[in-house]
């Protein structure tokens, strides 16, 4: 334990004036209390964009009774609080030389024991309520699963950086050991001086401006999910929408009746407010964008990623190159208009919380970058890629043009005959054009689906494409593999065509329809590329 | 300073080793059996709950149930039969490998599927014996990678005493120790 403190870059002098009361048990800041009552508070009501409608109708009966409803939202109020002050009075730490422990948890205790050593990733957060005084939480992730992760809820924020280096340099330290035993050259000191010298500069890589960001959210249609998400209650919105046009005295009814406007009038008015309606829903998307990526930074120090970003919450995600799995770029249909990539270094998935796509996730992603800008960032984690070279030659194996058949014949045919049949025998003509046309449309779509798969593999890498309208690359190193699927059914095997499955830590890649012997060649080749190269996939 | 040490010769592609041609080990003789058994056995639960529902004197039933009951218990029978005869041919097919240096399992009838876990990549291993598993002496080899929950790779009926053969060649594979 000795020899690690000695060997770890940052002088043990500070640390151990900052961490003077080692052993003992500490105490957080007070202001913790604001945190864990916003944290029962998202918990609770995390799914809140669900409840808005019930709400609304709950807020009438409110002001009809108010004597019932105001205590006993007062009586929750006071319970939040309580429980908040009660899981501050309850939260201890303790730092030693190389490990956390954290006792916490009212009712079930939680003790965990974290070695620095163990630490994958370490994450720092502040909320916008700790601004003010200059407090941070600190999140430490494990390889484990995400239920076992540390967070330090309120400590300094200068605190927890100095605690971030600290514990990063273990790590690192730690690595630097288990290459040792497998190179056995180079003595410790020379490479623990030679990190520290590199450790203080820290390169900016990437800024996003504002402009970038409102691209972004007009982009990134998350809106769709916001709208599917609401889907239960249009009606009621419908209605209150309704109700409330009438009270500023517009009468839709009126307004798009055909009897007292012109047909063109009324295509006019439904433009305009299906525009209108769209430009709310752009604007939440944009609003939403420039929360979780505000003041964008991705920077690198040494061989870490380090992104910096939100409005409210600042949230500082960093990554060691090592961790990185794999490289996504992904373009939708309006990244193609608008000549913008999002630009994605994914690590593994078992300690990121994937439910929150923006801030929150470990996940470095690089919103709406130029093309440009994109490639010098991907050279920078892969120096020895070739993707740029792949995507400007068309270098990528395409896959069989039995897809588009299968797909075709197999899925969609029987589906538009079925019920283009049913719409004919009841005599409705109009609806079988309009099958006929979204046929075509869907095959259409299918076809481009077969012109945008491809794969290629190189000494170092695998390069997918796949996309729809947009085009998505996909880019990893091929000893980051953790297991291969061939699937093959005896139709495809009459067709010597089969399919790849390429798990990665931070998730799975199919590709259908693969030529056998290409799919024999890459799984024999990836195989031999995992076992043979002693990398780590961490 | 690492490339000093690093040797990447070129390896012929034809060389490598292919796993076109696995040298298919089967699992144990009573797993295909049992199986087909234990299917069986489920099948006619169903039949006999849904019948002794529609013979029972001490409730009356809504007169659609009545109705519907007999359809839905020939059915399940038909419907349990039949699965249970496609288990007990897909359970014939299935096979593992192990190779100096990675694990195979293939499996399916119409839709064959190879498996392959390279031993470094793997992260823990579990034997898991449900009561009929113990009571015939078999085991099912579950490995874990980081590739997560859904990608863990399974064989299925193996002899005890080949689980715990396989399980302890993996924990001392020098690749395991190394990475573990």
């Amino acid at each position: 334990m000795d020899n690690q403190t000695s060997s770890s870059p940052i002088d043990s002098k500070d640390l151990a004036a900052l961490l003077k009361t080692q052993d003992d048990w500490q105490v957080l800041s007070p202001v913790a209390i604001l945190y864990f009552a916003a944290s029962v508070f998202k918990h609770l009501f995390g799914n809140l964009i669900y409840l808005i409608p019930a709400l609304a109708v709950s807020y009438k009966s409110v002001l009809e009774h108010p004597f019932i409803w105001l205590p006993s939202i007062l009586v929750a109020f006071v319970l939040l609080v309580l429980f908040a002050f009660v899981s501050f009075k309850v939260y201890r730490y303790r730092l030693t030389d190389d490990n956390i422990e954290i006792r916490s948890g009212i009712f079930s205790k939680k003790h965990l024991n974290l070695p620095f050593s163990r630490v994958q990733n370490v994450k720092i957060e502040q909320p916008i309520y700790y601004r003010f005084t200059g407090h941070a939480s600190l999140q430490l992730d494990t390889a484990g699963s995400a239920k076992n992760e540390a967070k330090l809820v309120a400590i300094k924020l200068d605190f927890a950086q100095q605690l971030k280096t600290r514990i990063q340099s273990q790590v690192q330290n730690n690595t630097i050991d288990i290459n040792q035993e497998n190179i056995s050259a180079d003595p410790t000191g020379i490479l623990s001086s030679s990190t520290n010298s590199q450790t203080q500069q820290e390169i900016v890589l990437n800024r996003r401006n504002l402009s970038d960001l409102v691209i972004h959210g007009i982009t990134s249609n998350r809106i769709w999910i916001f709208l599917g998400g609401l889907a239960p209650f249009y009606n009621k919105i419908v209605d209150s929408i309704g109700e409330w046009l009438t009270n500023l005295g517009i009468d839709l009814t009126e307004l798009f009746s055909l009897q007292t406007h012109s047909l063109l009038e009324v295509g006019l008015y439904a433009l305009s407010l299906t525009m209108l309606a769209m430009l709310v829903l752009v604007s939440f998307s944009v609003i939403g964008s420039i929360i979780s990526f505000y003041g964008y930074t991705l920077s690198k120090l040494d061989d870490k990623y380090i992104r910096r970003s939100g409005l409210f919450t600042k949230h500082e995600v960093s990554m060691g190159l090592s961790r990185l799995q794999m490289i996504v770029q992904k373009q939708d249909w309006l990244d193609v208009l608008l000549k913008r990539i999002n630009l994605k270094f994914e690590q593994s998935n078992s300690f990121a919380n994937n439910l929150n796509p923006s801030a929150t996730s470990s996940k470095i992603i690089v919103p709406s970058i130029k093309a440009n800008e994109c490639q010098a960032l991907i050279d920078d984690a892969y120096p020895s890629n070739a993707l740029n070279t792949l995507v400007c030659n068309h270098g990528f194996e395409p896959i069989s043009k039995r897809f588009i058949f299968r797909n075709i014949v197999y899925v969609l045919m029987p589906l538009w005959l079925i019920i283009t049949s049913g719409a004919l025998m009841n005599g409705k003509l109009l609806i079988a054009a309009l099958l006929c046309v979204l046929f075509v449309a869907l095959c259409g779509l299918v076809v481009l689906r077969w012109k945008r798969w491809g794969i290629v593999k190189d000494e170092n890498f695998i390069y997918l494409r796949k996309g729809l309208i947009g085009i998505d690359y996909y880019c990893f190193p091929t000893y980051k593999l953790q297991q291969i699927q061939f699937k093959q059914n005896l139709l495809m095997k009459r067709r010597h065509l089969a399919t790849v499955k390429f798990v990665l830590a931070s998730g799975s890649l199919k590709v259908p329809m693969l030529n056998e012997n290409l799919a024999y060649e890459l799984i024999d080749q990836g195989l031999y590329q995992v076992e043979s190269c002693q990398k780590s996939w961490m | 300073m690492l490339e000093s040490h690093f040797s990447n010769p070129i390896v012929p592609i034809n060389a490598l080793p292919a796993i076109l041609n696995l040298d298919k080990q089967s699992l144990s003789e009573k797993y295909a059996p049992i199986n087909r058994l234990v299917n069986l056995g489920l099948t006619l639960f169903v039949c006999a709950i849904g019948m002794a529902l529609y013979f029972q004197p001490f409730v009356d039933l809504p007169a659609g149930l009545l109705i519907f009951l007999p359809f839905f218990i020939w059915a399940a029978a038909i419907f349990g039969l039949l699965l249970t005869w496609i288990r007990h041919a897909q359970d014939h097919v299935k096979s593992y490998t192990l190779r100096e240096l990675d694990l195979h399992y293939t499996s399916g009838l119409f839709f064959r599927k190879v498996v392959s876990q390279p031993i470094t990549r793997i992260q823990h291993i579990e034997l898991k014996r449900g009561p009929i598993e113990r009571k015939v002496g078999l085991a099912r080899l579950q490995v874990f990678s980081a590739g997560g929950e859904m990608h863990t790779f399974e064989i299925p009926g193996l002899p005890l005493e080949t689980a715990q053969q396989l399980r302890q060649f993996i924990l001392q594979h020098k690749d395991m120790v190394k990475h573990g």
